[in-house]
């Protein structure tokens, strides 16, 4: 494993971890997505190795940490909305590659000239998980301040996002946020929920998912679990797989399962399908958080290079250890020092 | 009896002039059902009837197609079966109007709870969802609130019932719905029911959109399809600016309440008494087809009234296939609408709709 240079417990490294672990999540998970359990286990037996590349999650997540480095705390939706314009929209001259629902449903309502939080209400994809998957910066941006966090998240939200969506990226931003204090699991989920309100869709379904982890930990199979992890909180007459509240439900209970630490809690997220990315990320993101760049398996780190910009053009060639380093106040345009396969380039975020 | 009502007592075949009210109340029933069946999905649906191998070999000639790249696509057939599901016909949104016009006066978490034991039915994925949720415990708001289709129609259409009896859609609506949905049964409620009362369509169209607030999808649509409507005159020709203003062909399902109930409203307030005209052009709008034509039709035919829609499609349409539910295979709609019209059905005798 290699030897990080920051500090072990500081910000710089929480947030290396958290977004290496983002990373990872999403490339772990991605050949699993829309797989249900038993596909996944017929395949793989245990999904633990990366096969490929990350997705949206970390490109978005690249994104929201480009906003947050351009605007802090006075990010406004109103800036959000022009760098969707400038940045997304404006780019695109064919197929929306990567994209969901929210992010083309957005895309045209930015065309049609709508703004938030208009734009985010005109498709009805708002509670999609879009805004969960990209809200971990916001969390590494305002770490102990789960209320910061969670505000910043919103503002982003929306532009792309209502409702439940929403409530998705607020809980992320808020669990991030105290994972970056190096909180205990059940401390961090319970943070990301008192981000939502008890009567939410969001907060009914990760109160189910996080009991089933909680008295289930030692006593039953990863089989089992994802079973009645299954039968709780997933939707059966729906075939999309990229509900907020659903994914926050299962990688926040991933993440309790796991212990908080990133391995465990990452191959439990992606090994419990539908959008098994997404909840990896979010699984990896918590975990790295608490356990910093050292918890995130090296053989899985190594993996983790510049972004393709396969989703988004505009963070093509960008690193997410630049973008850890950045939100934690290093100087932009440095080295990602600390691997020997480590980002090459340019950081550019910003 | 003056010549024209002896004609319109002729026409509907029935035993008289019907009262005004009756008379809009059986038209917006009647004009939901010629809508649904004028749609191209009501085949569909109504090969729900025939057997799942039949359903299983179009959706092999629909890969078949793709493969070898012909153009000659797949319609629903009948083999080895009786063809009369696949004949022109109502379908879903006409049987679930009349199972609501039957439960009407029940609790509607008691009347739903009933469905959510069976395994026999055909439901939008709000109402799966929905009864799922009342099956695990959770009730209305939140069944319709946690529910990955909030957004979508079954409650509008299940609004023309409530509208045409004069009653609030908000209970029923909040089981399967919320936000938008709930928002566009309260639309489609607002509008039958003024209908109904005898408003002009104008009048009934603007109190549906003043209860829209302007800050929602469905309230921005509407506003925008029944100003792009009106600037088109005629249902027909707003056809592409409708398409062009409100659907984004983004979502893989066309029954989203902020698309369809906008395109009902405008098309029905373009067509005035042109009941045809707004029908037509509704099932036009081919993603939008399942269910815009049904509302576009309760929302005319509400307004022309029973005795002056097509007496063809008055027959053709007013007999349930059970697509859906299957206890009302062979209910005649007309009758659910005369009871719904009278004041009934009270309390337990809606039990069962057949």
């Amino acid at each position: 494993m290699t030897v990080p240079l920051a500090p072990a417990g500081s910000p710089r490294d929480r947030a290396r971890g958290c977004l290496l672990g983002l990373a990872a999540g999403d490339a772990l998970g991605a050949p699993a997505e829309n797989m249900t359990p038993e596909a996944i286990a017929a395949r793989w037996g245990v999904l633990s190795e990366v096969e490929g590349g990350g997705t949206d999650d970390t490109e978005y997540s690249l994104f929201a940490a480009s906003l947050l480095l351009r605007h802090g705390h006075a990010l406004t939706s109103r800036d959000v909305a022009e760098a969707w314009r400038a940045e997304i929209v404006a780019r695109l001259d064919g197929p929306m590659r990567g994209a969901g629902f929210s992010e083309l449903g957005t895309v045209q309502a930015l065309r049609r000239g709508l703004g938030p939080p208009l734009s985010g209400r005109w498709h009805p994809h708002g509670w999609s998980d879009g805004l969960a998957m990209r809200a971990a910066p916001y969390g590494i941006f305002a770490a102990g301040d789960p209320d910061e966090a969670a505000r910043l998240a919103e503002i982003d939200g929306r532009v792309s996002h209502s409702g439940e969506g929403v409530l998705g990226g607020r809980a992320v931003a808020a669990a991030v946020a105290v994972a970056m204090t190096g909180a205990a699991p059940d401390e961090v989920v319970e943070a990301g929920l008192r981000a939502v309100p008890e009567d939410s869709w969001t907060a009914r379904a990760a109160r189910k998912a996080l009991a089933i982890a909680r008295d289930t930990r030692e006593r039953i199979s990863r089989e089992e679990f994802a079973r009645v992890l299954h039968d709780s909180v997933v939707v059966k007459h729906y075939p999309w797989t990229d509900l907020a509240p659903e994914a926050v439900a299962l990688a926040f209970s991933a993440y309790v399962r796991g212990g908080g630490e990133v391995e465990a809690a990452v191959v439990t997220a992606a090994n419990l399908g539908r959008d098994a990315d997404t909840t990896a990320a979010i699984a990896g993101a918590l975990a790295g958080a608490g356990a910093g760049e050292a918890g995130v398996p090296e053989r899985w780190a190594r993996r983790v290079g510049p972004v393709a910009g396969r989703c988004l053009p505009v963070v093509a060639g960008r690193h997410v250890l630049d973008a850890a380093d950045a939100l934690t106040g290093r100087p932009q345009g440095g080295p990602a020092d600390g691997r020997t396969d480590g980002p090459a380039g340019p950081s550019g975020v910003g | 009896m003056t010549l024209e009502g002896m004609k319109k007592s002729m026409s509907s075949g029935g035993g008289g002039t019907l009262p005004p009210e009756e008379d809009r109340i059986l038209g917006a029933f009647a004009g939901l059902a010629i809508g649904d069946a004028a749609g191209w999905p009501a085949a569909r649906h109504r090969s729900l009837r025939l057997a799942p191998w039949s359903r299983r070999l179009y959706r092999e000639l629909d890969a078949f197609a793709e493969e070898r790249q012909v153009t000659t696509l797949p319609v629903p057939f009948a083999l080895n079966q009786p063809v009369e599901p696949l004949a022109l016909g109502p379908s879903d949104d006409a049987e679930w109007l009349a199972w609501t016009a039957a439960t009407i006066h029940e609790d509607r978490a008691e009347a739903f709870g009933r469905l959510a034991q069976r395994d026999d039915l055909r439901a939008r994925i709000s109402v799966w969802s929905a009864l799922d949720n009342l099956a695990a415990g959770l009730g209305p708001p939140a069944s319709g609130h946690d529910n990955p289709h909030f957004f979508d129609d079954a409650a509008a259409v299940r609004a023309v019932a409530f509208g045409a009896a004069g009653m609030d859609p908000v209970a029923d609506a909040e089981v399967t719905n919320s936000g938008d949905g709930v928002l566009g049964a309260v639309a489609v409620a607002t509008a039958v029911g003024a209908l109904v009362r005898g408003a002009p369509m104008r009048e009934a169209v603007d109190a549906a959109v003043a209860a829209l607030p302007e800050d929602t999808a469905i309230g921005h649509a509407a506003r925008a399809a029944v100003a792009v409507a009106r600037e088109h005159g005629d249902p027909f020709s707003a056809v592409p600016a409708l398409d062009a203003a409100l659907l984004d062909h983004v979502y893989s399902y066309g029954v989203t309440a902020a698309e369809t109930v906008p395109i009902a409203l405008a098309l029905a307030d373009a067509a005035g008494p042109a009941f045809g005209a707004a029908v037509s052009a509704a099932a036009c709008l081919a993603s939008v087809a399942d269910s815009a034509p049904a509302l576009t039709g309760a929302l005319a035919g509400a307004y022309a009234g029973y005795e002056a829609l097509p007496r063809a499609w008055r027959e053709t349409a007013r007999t349930l296939a059970g697509c859906c539910l299957p206890e009302l295979a062979g209910t005649d709609l007309l009758d659910v609408a005369r009871t719904l019209a009278s004041g009934g059905p009270q309390g337990s005798q809606a039990q069962g709709a057949t």
